[in-house]
């Protein structure tokens, strides 16, 4: 794979948490367009490896390469990498003292330097694109959970990012809402966007992964395509978790 | 029918409220008749017996049953405005109405950015130092020595407000550094000033800093104890501040660097807009106690209000009329300081409808 076609390649990579050995010998490649899936129990690493890649929690060893740019102690590097990757939170994490417009045009025009009229263009046609355009002047604190995650997700696009990282988007969204959100992803894939998505939605990773990866103890454990990894899963602990999770 | 109904609904809560059981209903008129004797004395000393001009003089004093606000009439310039000149006291009058604008052009929202605000009160700042000193603009210079009453309590709070608060706002981000030996040495630098008491703050700025600093730094006496309040003020107000800041969830900057925002627009427009909403309480309760604490200057010689009005009741014409003179400092403090909290308040109303 030729090195512009790779979004995020992890290798042989460390993570401690103190003495606490959160991620153990991680690779991984990513490909540009790719969809990936992760998923695995509770404590497994999975939020620890997607915020390493965007530096919300830094390696020990090892590397990680995100768009031909190497993660080190080069701050310029890490803000480069951070306007290129979008990130949505399991909490929405939106600024509360700010209009849903004024969540989404912050970053292109302090980070992109953009004009008022551009960005504010710019953030209306993401806000239409997940169904809430008409929401623009509220603040996140009048919106439901399932409205807040999508202006999330608008407001992670408006930085055009070449990469998006889900930690858990849905899970902390009241059932009735887990599609309005996921409907937006699914039309993200659908655009070609380079994903990783850590969720326990089997039916979106069915729909739109490339690869499913599963974790537990810091290791990734087993890799496959969706259609493999839900009907043939090799390893045991894959086995009880996917028992677990589809089998009630 | 429907014109009665709540004035019915008001007297039932009034009922339910004030006379539910035999107890309340003791308490309630116990202490109703005990407020209307209060009220009834005060208003009989300070209106129906009073004496409310100072040609009247001979009416007060000895064995006068009324409030003698005559001392007000006679001496109401050297409370307000102290030594100053007495000519030029339309100046230190102008300079007070331009701070009390400032201060309520600063309830406008439109001013609510960091910029707007600081550009706001250093203009207002600059007017009013530029009336009150003088020598330019053919006005006659008044030194800072001369100045007193109102416009000098209004003068060192707003230089310690305006000095304090950027001050603490940069003790508070290094007190949370990532560096440990940055964040550790600003920990004990504020420990340390907080722990000394003001007016010992003020004593050594005033008197023993002139012998330790080179000639070109020692200024004026007033400038020295100004900055040191200042210093003290941004002790206290950087601690609430990093109150402010811890109380935000983690997520809040950690979406914030996601978005690629580097640290100075993380801190401006996300940490610290948020951080002064919640600290917003203890600030203004730190800024009340920094304009009633303004009154400590006159130990080291200076003729703020409250030493003025000590000035205005203190020769034998009007020595009895202490009362009269504290109850009028007192007004002045109160509209003040109410005016403080009330602000306070609509700020929090204000925010509270913007985050619901
Ligand atoms: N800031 C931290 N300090 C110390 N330990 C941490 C920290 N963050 C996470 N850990 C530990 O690292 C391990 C992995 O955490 P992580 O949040 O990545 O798990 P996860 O797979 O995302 O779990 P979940 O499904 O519950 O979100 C856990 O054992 C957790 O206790
Ligand atoms: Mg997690």
């Amino acid at each position: 794979m030729p090195i512009s076609q790779t979004a995020v390649r992890i290798s042989q990579m460390d993570k401690y948490y103190g003495t606490f050995h959160a991620l153990k010998g991680i690779n991984l490649e990513v490909a540009k367009g790719e969809k990936i899936v992760v998923c695995g129990p509770s404590g497994s690493g999975k939020s620890t490896l997607i915020r390493c890649i965007n530096r919300l929690e830094e390696h020990q060893s090892g590397t990680i390469t995100v768009l031909g740019t190497e993660l080190d102690d080069n701050l310029d590097n890490i803000d480069e990498i951070r306007r290129e990757t979008g990130m949505v939170f399991q909490h929405f994490n939106l600024f509360p003292h700010m209009t849903i417009l004024e969540n989404c045009i912050l970053a292109p025009k302090l980070v992109r330097k953009q004009s008022r009229a551009e960005a504010e263009e710019v953030a209306m046609e993401y806000l239409t694109r997940v169904k809430i355009p008409e929401q623009a002047d509220k603040y996140p604190g009048q919106l439901s959970g399932g409205q807040q995650q999508r202006v999330a997700i608008a407001r992670a696009l408006c930085m055009k990012p070449e990469i998006m990282l889900f930690d858990e988007p849905t899970s902390a969204l009241d059932p009735e809402m887990i599609s309005e959100v996921l409907d937006v992803m699914v039309g993200l894939a659908q655009d070609g966007m380079t994903m990783i998505c850590v969720t326990h939605e089997m039916g979106f990773a069915r729909q739109v992964a490339d690869r499913v990866i599963f974790m537990a103890d810091g290791e990734i454990v087993e890799e496959a395509a969706p259609e493999t990894f839900f009907t043939t899963p090799k390893h045991e602990r894959t086995q009880a978790f996917l028992g677990q999770i589809l089998g009630h | 029918m429907d014109a009665t109904l709540p004035r019915q609904t008001r007297l039932r809560a009034l009922r339910t409220d004030y006379f539910s059981t035999r107890l309340d209903t003791l308490v309630t008129l116990g202490f109703g008749l005990l407020a209307a004797w209060v009220l009834w004395s005060l208003f009989d000393w300070g209106v129906l017996h009073a004496v409310w001009s100072a040609e009247n003089r001979e009416a007060c004093g000895h064995g006068a049953e009324g409030a003698c606000w005559a001392v007000i009439d006679a001496r109401w310039r050297l409370i307000l405005f102290g030594l100053y000149p007495f000519e030029e006291q339309w100046r230190s009058a102008l300079a007070c109405a331009v701070i009390v604008l400032t201060g309520g052009a600063s309830c406008a929202p439109w001013f609510w950015t960091a910029r707007r605000l600081a550009a706001l009160w250093v203009a207002g700042f600059v007017t009013f130092y530029v009336l009150m000193r003088g020598g330019v603009f053919g006005l006659t210079e008044v030194s800072e020595q001369n100045w007193g009453g109102l416009s000098l309590t209004i003068f060192i709070f707003a230089s310690v407000t305006l000095l304090g608060m950027p001050l603490a706002i940069v003790f508070a981000l290094l007190r949370r550094s990532q560096l440990p030996w940055i964040a550790r040495t600003m920990g004990v630098i504020i420990d340390a000033i907080r722990s000394l008491p003001l007016l010992s703050i003020m004593f050594t700025f005033a008197i023993v800093l002139p012998f330790v600093l080179p000639g070109w730094m020692i200024g004026d006496k007033l400038h020295r104890v100004i900055a040191g309040y200042a210093l003290f003020f941004a002790c206290y107000q950087a601690e609430i501040i990093r109150g402010g800041i811890q109380s935000l969830p983690g997520g809040q900057e950690e979406a914030a660097q996601a978005l690629g925002l580097g640290y100075w627009h993380r801190i401006g427009h996300i940490i610290l807009p948020q951080a002064f909403r919640n600290a917003l309480p203890a600030t203004i309760n730190q800024l009340v106690i920094t304009f009633k604490e303004t009154s400590l200057v006159v130990i080291i010689g200076f003729f703020e209000i409250l030493a003025s009005g000590n000035a205005a009741y203190g020769n034998s014409e009007w020595n009895f009329a202490h009362v009269e003179v504290y109850a009028f400092v007192g007004l002045i403090y109160f509209v003040f300081v109410f005016a403080l909290s009330r602000y306070g308040a609509y700020l929090e109303r204000r925010m509270a409808v913007a985050e619901r």
